[in-house]
């Protein structure tokens, strides 16, 4: 791992390192600590950061006070998160329950539900829940009557949505800390992976009183390594690798079929590729055991060819990380991030389709350049 | 060291290199700038401040830089960056001092979640403290740094910080902000009181801010503990009106104008009940800043001293 490590710069090495090895704390200096704070901070992984030094290196009470107030500091805010995410779950449960079809908790709100050890610290700034896309109408509706509000955005944006995405614009309600994210699958539908949505229903289990459910283990690493590979452009993301190399450490310890299990999930959905990807990277970042056998199976039949392989690692290995904090970030960065950008929008749709939402994009930038106010951006 | 004690241009080096890194009392600050003139402004607020060393942990690093390209020279702007993200849109060059304030301001009011951060000014006399909250137009500064030229010690003029675990104040002491009228409020008020360049036309009207010091520096890890809550409000047009306000009611008062209680929970809920618990509760309507004064000089001489918190453990 150390070698793999070298070729990223020190801040993020050593937020890698301890988030791997907690106990390596204890040979950081003061500079390094402030660094190490900064980058957390900026990954969001601050509160995470503090779950595994509280609970796996002893030394955490024995910290400088100005290290452990901000420690202390993002574990607060992440067990506020938490809150507002179970608080949004209850609320929207009983919402939709008249509707008697399937909930399917995903992402951070779904590690919660279950309980699960990388939950602690995680800071969800929304929960995303799926539903089948015949009741997406019904699931609007109702959400609406009681508060829940799409985010204003123009009837290109709504198309843009409606038609091509896998997820409604972010919804927000009155009282309501957190966003709502309603998918009726994982990826776009009119993107070039294809996973089966039918399948993710199926494999899903029920999770605490019942109300939500989850997708299979497997399916849920796989959403997570599609979320980052397919459908982001990586930039400062690597809180979701963070997740990924959680999840795998949890399940496989809970289930000795757990490999067999993600392995032919991923030939199913054909999100081998994504996974190559997000177990590289994790082996080679946070030290993701990976069983001989699993490794051989999932490294050699799901390895992307040299050409986009070499280029891709190289850009998420320059984006993935937070940027440095005493900089702005590099051209370099920007640049990789543009491309990046490219790349999963060109994974998210046709080629023409493509070109059409350039076009309406670039009209729209110019025309904010012009009147000299940001846009957000779709 | 104190700030003070280097030139300008020692200031200047330190800015472009590793940064300036004050001890503000609750947290540690480090500023690190490429312009130029903001030098002589952090010497003359921070004078009193101890330079700490540049390997220390801080809780806000920000950086102020001139702007790229076309806007270093064309309309100059500058920019404030903190770790890597830039929060805010570009200032004119004119203001680099404003810029710097908000921003580290900024920074610690969305990380600070350790503390209870009140929206007010807080002083203390005896060990004392009076806390301060912030309404909209209430004069809360003026009437925050007018009592810390009479007597008072300023813990903040923004930031009221409560211990969690006793609900003690603890100070963030920052150069103090004046706004519009209270700039020249103050100068009458405190002739020998050192106020920096003054700010016009930015988003806030035109901007002073007040250096502290040297005693008052010396204290900033020096807590107070909760005896007067005070809601004033500057009317020229009443001279003096007093009311008691119930402990209830100054609980939620205090709730709504904070930065973090929702984010704290149980925690905020707690050590807020506490402070109001162990504090008199005022609102006060004046138009005379004296009279104000004498009036809070009094609740603070008859807050019940044999409420005496007990020393946390360390």
């Amino acid at each position: 791992m150390a070698s793999s490590l070298h070729e990223l710069p020190p801040h993020a090495h050593n937020l890698l390192r301890v988030l791997a090895e907690p106990e390596a704390v204890t040979s950081l200096s003061s500079p390094e600590w402030d660094m190490l704070l900064r980058s957390a901070r900026s990954a969001r992984l601050l509160g995470v950061l503090h779950a595994r030094l509280a609970t796996k290196a002893q030394a955490f009470e024995l910290l400088p006070a100005p290290i452990r107030r901000q420690l202390v500091a993002g574990q607060l805010e992440a067990r506020y998160r938490r809150h507002k995410a179970v608080f949004l779950c209850e609320s929207v449960a009983r919402v939709l329950a008249p509707l008697g079809m399937p909930l399917v908790l995903l992402k951070g709100a779904s590690y919660i539900a279950q309980g699960l050890s990388l939950a602690d610290g995680r800071m969800p700034a929304d929960v995303d829940l799926m539903v089948p896309r015949q009741s997406l109408d019904d699931a609007e509706r109702l959400l609406a009557g009681a508060g829940w509000q799409l985010e204003k955005t123009d009837p290109y944006d709504q198309h843009y949505y409606r038609a091509w995405s896998h997820e409604l614009p972010p919804m927000q309600c009155a009282g309501q800390a957190l966003e709502l994210d309603l998918h009726h699958t994982i990826l776009p539908p009119i993107g070039r992976l294809k996973p089966k949505t039918q399948a993710l229903f199926d494999a899903s289990t029920p999770v605490g009183d019942g109300k939500f459910r989850v997708l299979c283990p497997a399916d849920q690493v796989l959403h997570a390594a599609a979320h980052l590979f397919q459908d982001s452009d990586c930039v400062g993301r690597l809180r979701d690798l963070v997740d990924i190399d959680g999840l795998v450490r949890e399940f496989s310890a809970k289930d000795p079929a757990f490999w067999d299990s993600l392995y032919r999930r991923a030939c199913l959905h054909q999100l081998g590729r994504p996974l190559w990807y997000s177990l590289t990277l994790c082996c080679r970042w946070l030290d993701t055991p990976v069983p001989e056998e699993a490794a051989s199976k999932i490294f050699t039949d799901f390895r992307p060819p040299a050409l986009s392989r070499w280029p891709l690692l190289g850009l998420a290995s320059q984006t993935l990380p937070p940027v440095d904090p005493d900089s702005e970030p590099s051209a370099t960065r920007r640049f990789f991030a543009t491309l990046l950008e490219f790349r999963a929008l060109w994974l998210r749709m046709p080629p023409w389709t493509l070109t059409y939402h350039a076009f309406r994009k670039g009209q729209r930038s110019l025309v904010a350049w012009w009147k000299g106010t940001r846009i957000p951006s779709t | 060291m104190r700030v003070a004690e280097i030139t300008d241009a020692g200031v200047r080096e330190r800015l472009a290199a590793k940064g300036l890194t004050i001890d503000c009392g609750a947290a540690v600050v480090r500023i690190q700038s490429d312009v130029p003139e903001l030098a002589a402004m952090l010497r003359l607020l921070y004078g009193a401040f101890q330079i700490e060393p540049d390997d220390v942990v801080t809780d806000a690093s920000v950086m102020l830089r001139l702007a790229r390209g076309s806007r270093r020279v064309f309309r100059p702007q500058i920019e404030l960056w903190l770790d890597g993200n830039r929060p805010f849109e570009r200032y004119p060059r004119d203001t680099p001092l404003p810029l710097v304030e908000w921003g580290v301001n900024f920074a610690l009011a969305k990380r600070l979640h350790c503390y209870l951060l009140l929206h007010s000014g807080v002083v203390e006399m005896g060990g004392r403290a009076v806390v301060i909250p912030a309404m909209p137009g209430s004069g809360k500064s003026t009437l925050t740094v007018a009592l810390s030229q009479r007597g008072f010690r300023l813990l903040s003029d923004e930031f009221g910080v409560v211990r969690l675990s006793d609900s003690r104040l603890l100070p963030l002491l920052r150069p103090a902000a004046l706004k519009n009228e209270s700039i020249d409020v103050i100068s009458r008020f405190a002739p020998d009181a050192i106020l920096g360049p003054r700010f016009p036309k930015t988003r806030k009207g035109t901007v002073a801010h007040l250096a502290l010091d040297a005693s008052t520096v010396d204290e900033r890890h020096t807590p107070a503990q909760p005896a007067v809550v005070v809601f004033p409000r500057y009317d020229p047009t009443v001279e003096f009106e007093l009311d008691s306000v119930p402990k209830a009611r100054a609980f939620g008062r205090l709730a709504v104008n904070s930065f973090n209680y929702e984010v704290l929970g149980p925690d905020a809920f707690d050590a807020l009940g506490r402070l109001v618990a162990l504090s008199d509760c005022y609102e006060l309507r004046y138009s005379d800043l004296d009279r104000a004064i004498d009036a809070i000089t009094l609740f603070v001489r008859r807050a019940d001293s044999a409420t005496t918190l007990e020393e946390p453990a360390s």
